[in-house]
């Protein structure tokens, strides 16, 4: 073997080893525990009322702020990559504040804001308008922790996307949405696709700022994670799991499905995860206007 | 640093350790929730210092954490070596216990191996503006209610059983004097009361403390929780007020010694004597300080200073049975809590 053979091997393994040490292992053995008693069991823990209504509950709100992230998102990713505006600099400081933030804090801050005795918050309660200890607010909470995923995996692809491409479809005759459509959106969208994937699986986790601005009213507003916490204080450890067990498979389904369409054709998968190949869209000429 | 103060720092190094091998410092190490926090920093563990130096010669260094009940039972039985355990609830003993770490029988102490006691009472906005005086206001229509989810908070089961409780003796009393109603009727009526008060619950928050703070940030026209949450922070002039409704639970917080933890760090003697200590009257008058009822209180017994009157149908945890059945009864798969928040969320 040859050094370089040899530095290779000690590099595979460290990655390897690294990955499985910090993530593999601890899941491993927190789905074994909730194995433990047994796939009936497992369905039995999460198919109850109040399990299975926070599950649902979960996922909606985190497929609402999915939405309104990847929405928001690349509006706010075009505007700070294309746009210049004064205080940009500041904006784009900004947008990975929410990850510094203990959860918990943004949780206060949001009650802080939509409080009963603030003025939004009496604004909102004479109009018949429930935010906070409400579904809105949980959805308000995941947005603010899921914020810079979007902003973040689409700036840098924006930034190396030629203008020219764009400017060339234009000139050719492409509507400014046919070319957005068209042009940006295609080249963007492995970028656009990571943010978005990223703030449905870092939603349906969310704990800290939720437990805060939700009711946590069982089967009214009650989240995953919440419920999870409880039943681990009112010892019911194999619940507790079971719930987060369940949870961790949607997410791992839902990351490689992420790593399926993001991939390039090349990439040495598994059959089952590999692209068939085809050949890159191109615009027809009826699509000019 | 200079040579002669990295000497000073060698030499106290040599005289603290030298201490520590005199036996003159001991340590103990104390696991209790975190409501009575200041009770014990400020006078208990204080004065046990003092006690202890008078009667043996040495010091003990107590470290203490604190923090929610549960959590601290869970810490226990995971690893935590405290060596006295000082808890809200008795069930969280129990798991103590059944982890195989206490192995003595800490009920057969003073008082049961109770220490600490309170009521469940009410919480309103200064002035009380929406004329709240017992439970049965709770339910009335466009009442907001708040109290942190028994799931979580070992304070919201107290306030779950104070509920239910107060229920069945709402029971007795509807059905006239003289007659008692039917077991069956009383309990029926005790889940209906329950139900209509979890109906007009807006926020369940992890602990009473969290729900406490969400009270004061506005929300909710009541909040039901430990009357010692409740006093302390009316005299420091917050702007609420106390109501003790005449039917209510008696609240007892229990503490033991950890056999496993003090024969291992040869601590028994100090541990057993914190623990007695916990029922003397200056530790008790500490407690009393920060809003707690002076223990031994329900059972008749007139206590100094017990400026607090009794509600006139107190009721136990025994009176319901004890808390293996109550839990059974209100929090199991088949409560009456359970099933109540169940039914609401299904409209019915």
């Amino acid at each position: 073997m040859t050094t370089h053979t040899l530095l290779q091997l000690a590099l595979r393994s460290a990655a390897v080893g690294y990955v499985a040490l910090l993530i593999l292992f601890p899941l491993v053995a927190i789905a074994h525990q909730s194995f433990v008693g047994g796939i009936d069991h497992f369905i039995q823990d999460i198919s109850t009322p109040q399990a299975s209504s926070a599950l649902i509950l979960t996922l909606e709100s985190a497929f609402i702020t999915t939405v309104i992230n990847a929405i928001f998102g690349t509006l706010s990713a075009i505007v700070l990559v294309r746009y210049e505006f004064p205080g940009r600099w500041f904006l784009n400081a900004l947008v990975d504040l929410p990850f510094a933030i203990p959860t918990l804090v943004t949780g206060l801050m949001i009650a802080a804001i939509y409080g009963p005795t603030t003025i939004l918050g009496t604004w909102l309660q004479q109009g018949g308008v429930s935010v906070l200890y409400d579904k809105p607010g949980i959805v308000l909470a995941m947005l603010f922790v899921t914020m810079p995923f979007t902003i973040r995996s689409l700036q840098p692809v924006l930034m190396e996307l030629e203008r020219d491409q764009e400017e060339a479809a234009f000139s050719l005759g492409a509507s400014p949405w046919t070319t957005f459509w068209k042009v940006t959106v295609p080249s963007v969208l492995p970028g656009l696709l990571t943010g978005v994937f990223l703030t449905f699986v870092r939603a349906l986790g969310e704990f800290g700022s939720i437990v805060i601005v939700a009711g946590n009213i069982p089967m009214k507003t009650q989240v995953a994670s919440v419920y999870v916490y409880g039943e681990i204080e009112s010892y019911n450890p194999q619940g507790a799991t079971s719930v987060s067990v369940f949870i961790l498979l949607i997410s791992f389904l839902v990351l490689v499905l992420l790593e399926r369409l993001t991939r390039p054709p090349g990439e040495r998968m598994p059959p089952w995860l590999r692209w068939p190949k085809r050949p890159l869209s191109m615009i027809r000429p009826s699509e000019i206007g | 640093m200079g040579a002669s103060s990295l000497f000073a720092l060698l030499l106290a190094w040599i005289i603290f350790s030298g201490s520590v091998l005199a036996g003159e410092t001991r340590e103990l190490t104390l696991a209790g929730y975190s409501v009575p926090k200041e009770a014990y920093e400020r006078t208990i563990i204080p004065a046990f210092q003092r006690q202890w130096k008078q009667r043996t010669g040495q010091e003990v260094r107590v470290r203490s954490s604190y923090g929610a009940s549960g959590a601290q039972a869970r810490a226990i039985i995971g690893g935590f070596d405290a060596d006295v355990a000082v808890l809200s609830l008795e069930g969280d003993l129990d798991q103590i216990t059944k982890a195989g770490l206490i192995t003595h029988d800490w009920r057969t102490g003073p008082h049961k191996g109770m220490v600490s006691a309170s009521v469940v009472a009410l919480g309103v906005r200064k002035g009380n503006p929406k004329g709240i005086k017992g439970w049965e206001d709770l339910a009335r229509p466009g009442v907001e209610v708040l109290y942190p989810n028994p799931k979580t908070s070992g304070g919201a089961m107290w306030d779950v059983v104070a509920i239910y409780g107060a229920g069945l003796k709402l029971a007795e009393q509807q059905a006239g004097a003289g007659k008692k109603p039917s077991p069956e009727s009383a309990e029926a009526f005790a889940t209906s009361l329950l139900k209509r008060i979890q109906k007009n619950v807006k926020v369940m928050d992890k602990s009473g403390r969290e729900s406490v703070t969400t009270f004061e940030r506005g929300v909710g026209d009541v909040i039901v929780t430990y009357e010692n949450e409740l006093l302390p922070r009316i005299k420091s002039h917050r702007p609420y007020e106390l109501i003790v409704p005449q039917e209510t639970v008696w609240i007892e917080n229990p503490a033991a010694l950890i056999d496993k933890h003090v024969d291992r760090h040869h601590v028994r003697d100090i541990a057993e004597a914190f623990v007695a200590f916990l029922h003397s009257e200056e530790a008790q008058a500490a407690f009393t300080e920060l809003g707690f009822r002076p223990i031994g209180q329900a059972a008749g017994q007139p206590s100094a200073g017990a400026a607090l009157p009794l509600p006139t149908k107190l009721f136990t945890i025994a009176d319901l049975g004890g808390w293996e059945t109550i839990s059974t009864k209100l929090f199991g798969p088949r409560g009456a809590w359970t099933s109540t928040v169940e039914d609401l969320a299904r409209g019915k």
